[in-house]
């Protein structure tokens, strides 16, 4: 019995002996899978992660060569954080008494927030790749670069620069302006820019071919405009295209303000506009 | 194995490392295309390497990936796997070239073939262990085998790469 037992032992012995390998790679691999199922246990979640210091450590340093990587990607996530702030900031300027709930009262400084300054159009051009107006009001009247020009009938550009008595404007007539747009009915949001050829006809890109977009439809500036108060006309859709391999429609507006014609334009004054931009500058400098 | 050459591969395991978790980490081709370089470290060690030992380099690597990419035991389970596999894998090569001699596991010694036989059927069966367990549900599957091959691939054109510009 005992001779048995010995030799039982013995095999046993050996078996583990010769399997050693075998065995060591099953435990491990339970284990592996242990650790898997076990993931969200408190020492896997406090120790071994990427929470760990020196882990952290190391990845901050991977990071700043990713970051050297991915500058066109952070660029454009940036670019998107922007557009969620003038969201923001548009959602701040809402004065709309009828959705507001009743407690709430509108200041008036903020109501009355958009002062225009009227003038007087003393030049314009329509031909150019990049055309521009000049517009007899200058610095001494309040005008400073960057404000927005709307027209009676739509938009006209932004403010470049300003003399003491005239201003030069940006037209949306320019290869590198746009202007956010809000389509009224189907209220799709994309830049209206122009294309350099019909003075008349300006492109409304970025709206999904997807969605329904009615012919003679307005679009007016959206609320992601930061000089132009929402809601100015910008132009009507004149015609849809859809090509067989993009993702948005071709759509060209009809441009609401006449430029050939155009005579007396308005310069929009956001006078909570700094008061605005000091708000967002703490944000702006936490984030950074 | 010298001490010259436990040296030599010490740093290029920990090259390895280095790259997988402070460049690759981020590299991602094309949505598909991952790059899992640190498996050289374990499939590029000589032949002769101590299994246990083996096996229990390839759970240490794993557990490092792991702790680096928060997926605590896939890349451990994974890599203890072809760590497991690859003596067998060796002895079958072997077997078919009929030489019993001691091995490096270089371009060099085994010729570009003879290179890519070895390593891509072992660094497959690595990757598809990672995303067949990483795969939340089976609907992914297409998605997941897609990942698979490319990963394949780039894995192995990297560490191509990497032998053909190195000394060794």
């Amino acid at each position: 019995m005992v001779c048995v037992s010995y030799w039982f032992m013995l095999q046993l012995v050996e078996f583990f002996s010769r399997n050693r390998n075998f065995i060591f790679f099953v435990l491990l691999e339970v284990l592996s899978f242990w650790l898997i199922t076990q993931s969200n246990s408190y020492w896997g979640a406090k120790y071994f992660n990427t929470s760990n210091y020196y882990v952290a450590k190391t990845l901050t340093l991977s990071n700043s060569i990713r970051e050297y990587m991915h500058l066109k990607d952070i660029n454009e996530q940036l670019a998107h954080e922007n557009l969620a702030l003038n969201e923001q900031v548009a959602r701040l300027k809402e004065l709309n008494p009828v959705q507001a709930p009743a407690a709430y009262t509108p200041d008036s400084v903020f109501a009355n927030r958009f002062e225009f300054i009227v003038s007087k159009v003393i030049m314009t051009e329509t031909n150019r790749t990049n055309n521009y107006l000049t517009i007899d009001k200058g610095s001494a009247d309040g005008i400073k670069p960057g404000m927005g020009v709307i027209s009676a009938t739509g938009v006209v550009g932004k403010v470049r620069s300003c003399s003491e008595h005239y201003s030069v404007v940006t037209s949306i007539l320019h290869s590198q302006f746009m202007v956010s747009s809000r389509l009224v009915r189907s209220g799709e949001i994309g830049p209206a820019r122009w294309q350099s050829k019909d003075p008349e006809t300006i492109s409304l890109m970025d709206i999904s071919r997807y969605k329904k977009v009615l012919k003679g439809d307005s679009a007016v500036t959206s609320n992601y405009n930061s000089v132009f108060p929402p809601g100015i006309m910008v132009g009507t859709v004149k015609s849809t295209k859809i090509r067989p391999d993009q993702t948005f429609y071709d759509i060209d507006l009809k441009v609401a303000t006449d430029f050939r014609s155009l005579s007396y334009v308005y310069v929009v004054q956001n006078r909570l506009q700094t008061e605005q931009d000091q708000l967002l500058k703490p944000i702006e400098e936490e984030r950074q | 194995m010298s001490l010259r050459e436990i040296i030599q591969y010490s740093l290029w395991f920990l090259l390895y490392l280095v790259l997988q978790i402070l460049i690759l980490r981020n590299v991602v081709l094309f949505d598909y295309g991952f790059c899992f370089i640190y498996v050289a470290g374990i499939v590029l060690l000589p032949a002769e390497v101590n299994r246990t030992a083996l096996l229990f380099m390839g759970f240490l690597t794993g557990f490092i990936l792991d702790v680096f990419y928060n997926t605590l035991g896939i890349h451990a389970a994974a890599t203890v796997l072809i760590a497991y596999l690859r003596p067998f894998w060796i002895q079958l090569q072997l077997e078919t070239k009929g030489t019993t001699e001691r091995l490096e596991i270089t371009l060099s010694e085994l010729g570009v073939g003879g290179y890519l036989a070895y390593l891509i059927p072992l660094i497959f069966v690595h990757h598809s262990v990672l995303f067949l367990i990483e795969m939340s549900h089976f609907g992914m599957i297409g998605y997941t085998l897609l990942r698979i091959v490319a990963s394949t691939l780039f894995t192995t054109l990297l560490i191509v790469l990497i032998q053909l510009f190195s000394r060794r």
